[in-house]
């Protein structure tokens, strides 16, 4: 008994004594506690309390009952889970956001790569650059003025685009890209890969940088022509890096993956006309959100996409990990 | 060196000419916007122009400047870039020399919520309804106010600042100066070349940023030169009639297409202006985010 209170004594003492030094050191160090405060004061309001708002997915809430609101309003379990995919449009928002995002995939993850064996065959380092500046500068524009672009490149009467089909004889009748349904999905690649390519051209560029210039020399004097040279030296030298830069697409797919933007075409390309091909599940979540009022509804859509993402990267990574050997984590 | 191979000339023939074809796509629309934004709008109605402007006019510059809903809106949107960024800047910097400073109590609690934070996101919805509760929405805030720390620069400015000598500091220290001051008069002098390239960032990013002007804003006095452009741009979408109407209702030089293209070349100039600084740091910033995701 008496041996364990002077134990227990001990054990106080110890840790109080622990505690005034940790004290004392933060209080030498207030002015950078200070500032690391003011920054967690706004992650935790503009980073940390939207995810806990994602809780309203599951509730009944109502915008008058504030943020304390997103704590104490009622549960409704998978209320609005279930009649989100009851819903009459449910299959054409799932089907088009696959869609566009299965496209982008296949389509926009191979262009920067070609476009770095095609740089790296460059030897004219003035052609090189320009080439790339004009290349990744649409990176740093504007969506709204990329689908500005659009719109005046694609129109039916005026665009551009149009004109060359009609010239080259591909087409005989202006085709309205802006309007008809059936071009949306096009148009959303297009616009995407023309806009994005180049940039992640700039990560496989440095990746190619990375390989031994002797292994070209020793190929090339063991015969090796260019073409073989790509295959044999180049593509396996760039693995590590394209098996990142897949998962972190597939990672991100329903939002487009690399090239990214899903939520911004369907916004600024999307209208009346072609909304059965434009619809995703961001969009329908934001303006059934915002317009409607319906807030858990659309929180329920938007972690319904979030969770696939999350499966998507874990299993892409898993899948790496299996097949080849290196993953993300 | 041997003697170049028929496989030489065919794949340089072919690497070359898709690469103009490249280089043709991507800067040729921009080129195109600045003919048609100096040509007569109606004479563009009648089509064929392509590289230089037919009918020379400023008339489409002179609209623009001369409607107060796009100077406003151009002025919205220089103060949001201005003020965002350096905004951003300042406290982003300040947060991470926190971040930094060696032998920091609780450093890895803090770090961890940063990670989290850059991580793991709520969604637009409850944003939306975190921003509509603390009253930001309708503001001039909700512009920049949101976007303050930006999480992926604070590391990067987190490892900037460690790699500071810390023999700095300590003299400053021995000089008698407190953290504050060491900040100000020893950091801040040092830090230009992270600021600059943040800086750049960040500001780019406010200057094409529209979702906010769109959706956490209805007072016409706020709308961004982004916003400007959606509406035209709607309107031009809805096809040939609509247009035609405009024409015959402007019976004028310019027109909602000769407007359009014209909002989309002062939106793009700036742009373009920085872009040479850009280009100096991107290509470590895009290894970074790659790694980042």
């Amino acid at each position: 008994m008496k041996l364990q209170t002077v134990k227990e004594h001990a054990a106080t003492n110890k840790s109080g004594h622990s505690v005034s030094l940790l004290w004392k050191r933060f209080r030498q160090q207030k002015y950078m506690q200070l500032f690391v405060w003011m920054g967690l004061i706004s992650l935790f309001v503009f980073h940390y309390l939207p995810m806990f708002g994602i809780l309203i997915a599951f509730k009944n809430y109502k915008i008058a009952s504030g943020i304390s609101g997103i704590f104490t309003s009622e549960w409704v379990g998978l209320k609005y889970f279930k009649e989100f995919v009851n819903s009459y449009n449910f299959e054409t928002i799932v089907a088009n956001t696959l869609g566009i995002s299965f496209l982008k995939l296949i389509f926009a993850f191979p262009v920067p790569i070609l476009l770095a064996l095609m740089l790296n065959e460059v030897k004219d380092g003035l052609f090189k650059r320009a080439v790339q500046t004009a290349s990744y500068l649409p990176h740093f524009i504007s969506w709204v003025v990329v689908a500005g672009l659009a719109s005046v490149f694609l129109s039916e009467n005026r665009g551009i685009f149009n004109n060359l089909l009609l010239g080259l004889g591909l087409i005989s009748e202006p085709i309205a890209f802006l309007s008809d349904p059936g071009s949306f999905w096009g148009m959303a690649v297009g616009t995407a890969v023309w806009k994005e390519s180049g940039w992640w051209t700039i990560i496989f560029l440095a990746a190619v940088s990375g390989i031994s210039p002797s292994l070209y020399e020793a190929a090339h004097i063991d015969g090796a022509g260019r073409l073989r040279r790509i295959w044999h030296i180049t593509l396996p030298g760039i693995r590590g890096t394209t098996i990142v830069v897949l998962i972190l697409a597939i990672g991100s797919l329903l939002g487009g993956g690399l090239v990214g933007s899903n939520f911004e075409q369907a916004f600024l390309l999307g209208n009346a006309v072609n909304a059965d091909k434009s619809e995703i599940l961001q969009t329908y979540a934001f303006k059934v959100g915002l317009s409607q009022g319906r807030y858990s509804f659309a929180t329920a859509i938007d972690l319904l996409q979030a969770v696939i993402s999350v499966i998507l990267i874990f299993g892409s990574n898993w899948i790496s990990k299996k097949t080849t050997k290196s993953g993300l984590f | 060196m041997r003697k170049r191979t028929f496989e030489d000339y065919s794949i340089d023939t072919i690497v070359y000419a898709l690469l103009i074809v490249i280089f043709i796509v991507t800067a040729y629309p921009f080129y195109y916007l600045f003919v048609i934004s100096f040509n007569n709008g109606l004479d563009t109605g009648l089509g064929g122009i392509y590289f230089w402007p037919r009918d020379f006019t400023l008339a489409n510059y002179e609209k623009i400047m001369g409607d107060a809903k796009w100077t406003l809106a151009f002025f919205v949107t220089v103060a949001r870039t201005g003020v965002g960024t350096l905004l951003g800047v300042v406290f982003t910097c300040l947060v991470s020399y926190g971040l930094a400073h060696k032998g920091l109590v609780f450093k890895k609690v803090y770090f961890s919520l940063f990670v989290i934070g850059m991580y793991v996101s709520g969604g637009l919805i409850p944003f939306y309804i975190i921003l509509r509760h603390l009253h930001l929405l309708n503001t001039f805030w909700v512009y920049v106010i949101p976007s303050m720390l930006n999480i992926f620069f604070l590391f990067i400015a987190v490892s900037f600042f460690r790699e500071i000598p810390s023999e700095l500091r300590e003299a400053a220290t021995i000089d008698g100066a407190n953290d504050l001051k060491i900040f100000r008069s020893v950091i801040l002098p040092i830090s230009k070349p992270l600021m600059a390239t943040m800086a750049l960032f960040l500001g780019v990013g406010q200057w094409n940023a529209w979702l906010d002007s769109a959706y956490y804003v209805q007072n016409e006095n706020l709308r961004t030169l982004t916003y400007r452009m959606i509406e035209v741009i709607n309107r031009g979408n809805i096809p040939t009639d609509a247009v035609s109407i405009e024409y015959a209702a402007n019976a004028v030089r310019v027109t909602t297409y000769s407007l359009q293209v014209t909002s989309m070349v002062v939106a793009v100039v700036p742009i373009m202006l920085v872009y040479p600084f850009l280009q100096k740091y991107f290509v470590k910033g895009a290894m970074i985010g790659a790694v980042k995701g």
